[in-house]
């Protein structure tokens, strides 16, 4: 996107302020993106649709964990009756070959566990990257040199493998959903950790720093007051870049088998079942992979247009597009 | 289920295989008029078997069989072998290279068998009944482990026996008193013993021939083909015909194709895709491994073609929930009853395939004449449970509020004991107020944990198949009280050790008469079965293609599978 998608976008704000920088003005900036905007609007759209799982199951009558023999044909193999895969007045999506359960509840269902744990873990890697980029970045040489060797270790991990023997080893009673979130947050961190090192480096040497360095702040208020805010941009830039690969990663290791349990609906275990019946039930295959596919694309779309938004030059060219556009008008 | 149904699907399955035939002939391009008339297979051709696992094990000490095996039965003769016919006919135990089945004494401790005249080896050098005697002593050598276990419990002085490398004497208890004839001496009545000779550990190994554990890149032949190569470890097979194999001497294999090439490490659905395709050699293809899944079979039940290309079998195999009374609640046979009741057979049967692919169970023994099948439903469920019965007994029982149990089983997706059947499950006893929580472990520490006595939860799903269709290997390891393991694998699950069952299964196994013994297997199973210490869900069914060429198929009822030792490709 970036440029083009910048040209293209109509009603460009026309007042872009030059101060002020913060929530408003990202969210000014983000609408100037066409696909952003989108991305934004998808994203508000699945998390109603995760809360409110629940009243949408009710409003279906559908339970997902239900079974209805009777919705597919036993003889078959488990076929579900009707076209489209059993597509109805009682099961608008149809429902899961073998078992009958309803597809639209556990679709929806499932979409928060893939949210759930896509932001939550998210939420951590952001957290523990913060943390240690900033401890890294303010402490001595000794702690800078551990933290940024564990960064590196961490980076070079190979996620998915270390996730799937994490997981393995991990007793059944733990909770599923906490557990990936834990596996997927604790491997995650690196990349976040990195760049603030690298950004706390460049600010402390900045004059505002070292005046309050002078005037006695302690580290932690330098961090805190100083650090933080100017921290905020990239952080929020990177986090939104990590959410689309943390939903990606749950689908596959609930793919592998290894996510979520049964009979919660997930899916990335939905897609696992479903790739044996590409053939007898294309339905079937298509709801779960179109939802990742929307879902991861409109998380990127977002974590692009914030970085664009962000991104100090980007937003001098979104200005001067803008102006640029307006002027132009007759 | 009631007994009525068990005809008409034996019928249905000839019906199919009767079809199938002529369908074949219909639509083989170079098919002649008189092959169409019955498309009588002929000799010739070169036969492919596509496999998912490679044949690891070629020799006959390690080969782990029922009724001689597939693709080792084409190279290995044993003293008797199973039926080569379609459905129930083939259940039944015939001479190969003996006889007769077997001459027993009075109580079935001595049995004795004489060779066929004109027996030969691939390099035709005569067969003796020293070469079996060798044969069956090699099975116990530890070198050579993966057999059953049955000669080592059976015969007198087999657990002792060491094996003929470090035992020159040999077994004592196998008598060879001159070249055509053989005595096993038994310490204890087994009328079964005929079944168990199928088994490739009764294949004739020729002394000077033996080369230890490297035996099996060449075994030498006493069957229709010999091996001609052996490629990594298994994976790839070219079998030829051995011109010393005298087809008046084997009634049972047909041995049509000229050459056999089999070929492992493919995927399941790459071997179904080939199969369905059937472009080039795969045409004259077949596998021993490979079943068609539910997806595979909703696909090719639309294509007529396709569907008269899947053979049908029933293989004596029973899926099951097994309670472990020493864990409560499940001492209390109240609540196992409850379970027995609610339990939703319909959804249980969806989830492993639908009613193509399983067929409902309500006895522990499978619908085989031959296993003894006697029908009962000690707490008829009917077709999707009765949760009212359920309920109410769980308030007999001191649970009005319903109760928590913990189900395991095995978390690989696709497992007959997998999430599917579990969560299947889970729902139905939803239904009678029974929460259900999973525990699925990864397969190996799902294995460990149900036959161990000790880690054995009281709440889990099983399976059980036979090793030779009757009543006693199906009923004896499960429920025989002496056969509990302390210390390594149990499958005694319900660790039931009742004197009155131990008896019945002592008198049975004097029984030479193979039908009498099943009435009474039937028997014990219905008795058994009233105790509620397991559930029987279903019997699967397997269904396999075979490719466009290949004609004679003869599924048995012994194995549940196409015999590659019939089939014709020409």
């Amino acid at each position: 996107m970036t440029t083009s998608d910048v040209l293209a976008a109509p009603g460009a704000a026309s007042d872009t302020p030059e101060a002020a920088p913060g929530a408003r003005q990202l969210w000014r900036r983000l609408r100037a993106q066409r696909a952003a905007l989108a991305g934004v609007a998808v994203i508000v759209l699945l998390v109603l649709v995760a809360l409110a799982a629940p009243l949408l199951a009710a409003l279906e009558g559908q339970d997902p964990d239900a079974y209805h023999a009777s919705a597919v044909d036993s003889a078959l193999g488990g076929v579900p009756v009707g076209s489209f895969g059993g597509v109805s007045a009682d099961h608008w999506l149809g429902v899961e070959p073998g078992t009958g359960r309803d597809l639209f509840a556990r679709l929806v269902y499932g979409a928060r566990i893939s949210l759930g744990i896509g932001l939550a873990a998210t939420v951590v890697q952001v957290v523990l990257g913060v943390a240690v980029g900033l401890a890294a970045g303010l402490g001595n040489r000794f702690l800078d040199n551990l933290l940024s060797r564990t960064t590196d270790v961490m980076l070079a991990l190979p996620t998915l493998v270390f996730a799937i023997a994490l997981l393995a080893i991990v007793p059944a009673g733990f909770p599923r959903p906490v557990l990936l979130v834990l596996v997927l947050g604790l491997l995650g961190w690196g990349g976040t950790s990195r760049i603030v090192r690298a950004q706390t480096l460049s600010l402390k040497s900045l004059d505002y720093v070292a005046a309050a360095r002078l005037g006695g702040a302690g580290r932690w208020r330098i961090a805190r007051r100083e650090l933080l805010p100017s921290l905020a941009a990239p952080v929020v830039t990177y986090s939104a870049l990590l959410v689309p690969s943390n939903i990606a990663s749950e689908a596959g290791l609930s793919f592998l088998g290894i996510g979520v349990k049964p009979p919660t609906p997930s899916w990335g275990q939905m897609l696992s079942s479903a790739t044996t019946w590409y053939q007898a039930d294309p339905t079937y295959v298509l709801l779960p992979a179109g939802l990742i596919f929307v879902t991861v694309l409109a998380f990127t779309a977002l974590g692009d247009g914030v970085r664009t938004a962000l991104d100090p030059r980007a937003g001098t060219r979104l200005r001067a597009v803008a102006r640029g556009r307006k002027g132009a008008r007759p | 289920m009631s007994h009525l149904s068990v005809t008409p699907r034996r019928l249905a399955a000839a019906a199919v295989v009767l079809a199938i035939t002529g369908g074949a002939a219909a639509c083989g391009p170079e098919d002649s008029g008189a092959k169409a008339a019955g498309g009588k297979p002929a000799k010739g051709g070169t036969l492919y078997v596509l496999n998912q696992s490679p044949q690891e094990d070629f020799d006959p000490a390690r080969l782990y069989t029922s009724g001689g095996g597939n693709v080792p039965g084409l190279v290995f003769r044993t003293l008797t072998t199973r039926n080569r016919e379609n459905g129930a006919d083939g259940s039944k135990v015939v001479p190969d290279l003996a006889t007769d089945t077997g001459t027993p004494n009075k109580d079935a401790t001595v049995w004795t068998y004489h060779l066929k005249d004109g027996l030969k080896y691939e390099d035709g050098s005569a067969i003796t009944t020293a070469d079996i005697k060798y044969g069956i002593e090699r099975s116990f050598a530890a070198e050579l482990s993966g057999g059953a276990p049955y000669l080592r419990d059976w015969l007198t002085g087999g657990k002792e026996y060491q094996g003929p490398y470090k035992d020159k004497g040999g077994l004592a208890s196998i008598e060879t008193p001159d070249a055509k004839t053989i005595v096993f001496h038994l310490n204890k009545p087994e009328g079964d013993f005929p079944l168990l000779a199928t088994q490739t550990s009764f294949a004739p190994v020729p002394k000077a021939k033996d080369t230890g554990t490297k035996y099996e890149n060449h075994p030498v032949s006493s069957g229709p083909y010999k091996v001609v190569a052996n490629e990594n470890d298994g994976e790839h097979l070219v079998l030829e015909r051995n011109t010393h194999w005298d087809a008046k001497t084997d009634e049972e294999r047909k041995a049509y194709p000229d050459r056999i090439d089999v070929r492992s490490g493919l995927d399941a659905a790459v071997i179904n895709q080939r199969l369905s395709s059937g472009s080039g050699k795969d045409a004259a293809a077949v596998t021993t491994d490979t079943n068609l899944t539910a997806a595979e079979l909703a696909k090719i039940t639309g294509d007529k073609e396709l569907a008269g290309r899947v053979g049908t079998g029933h293989f004596g195999y029973t899926d099951y929930i097994s309670f472990n009374p020493k864990v409560k609640p499940f001492d209390d046979p109240k609540v196992r009853q409850a379970i027995s009741y609610a339990v939703d057979r319909s959804t249980v049967v969806n989830a492993l395939g639908g009613s193509s692919l399983a067929e409902p169970a309500t006895t522990f023994l499978p619908a085989q004449e031959s296993f003894g099948y006697t029908p009962y439903d000690a707490f008829p469920a009917g077709k999707s449970g009765d949760a009212a019965k359920a309920k109410e007994l769980l308030k007999e029982a001191g649970y009005p509020k319903g109760l928590t149990v913990t189900l395991t089983h095995d978390s690989s997706g696709g497992d007959e004991q997998g999430p599917e059947v579990a969560t299947a499950l889970q729902d139905a006893l939803k239904k009678a107020g029974i929460t259900v929580k999973l525990e699925g472990l990864e397969s190996s520490a799902y294995s460990e944990k149900i036959h161990g006595v000790k880690t054995e939860p009281g709440f889990f799903l099983a399976g059980w198949g036979a090793d030779w269709p009757s009543g006693g290997p199906f009923l004896a390891p499960i429920f025989d009280g002496r056969q509990i393991v302390q210390d390594g694998y149990n499958f005694n699950n319900a660790q039931l050790d009742d004197p009155a069952v131990n008896k019945e299964i002592d008198e049975i196994n004097k029984l030479t008469d193979l039908k009498a013994a099943a009435v009474r297997w039937g028997a014990l199973d219905k008795k058994i079965g009233e105790q509620a210490l397991t559930v029987p869900l279903v019997h699967p069914v397997y269904k396999r293609l075979y490719g466009k060429d290949v004609k004679n198929v003869v599924i048995s009822d012994w194995t549940g599978v196409l015999d590659v030792a019939q089939v014709s490709v020409k």
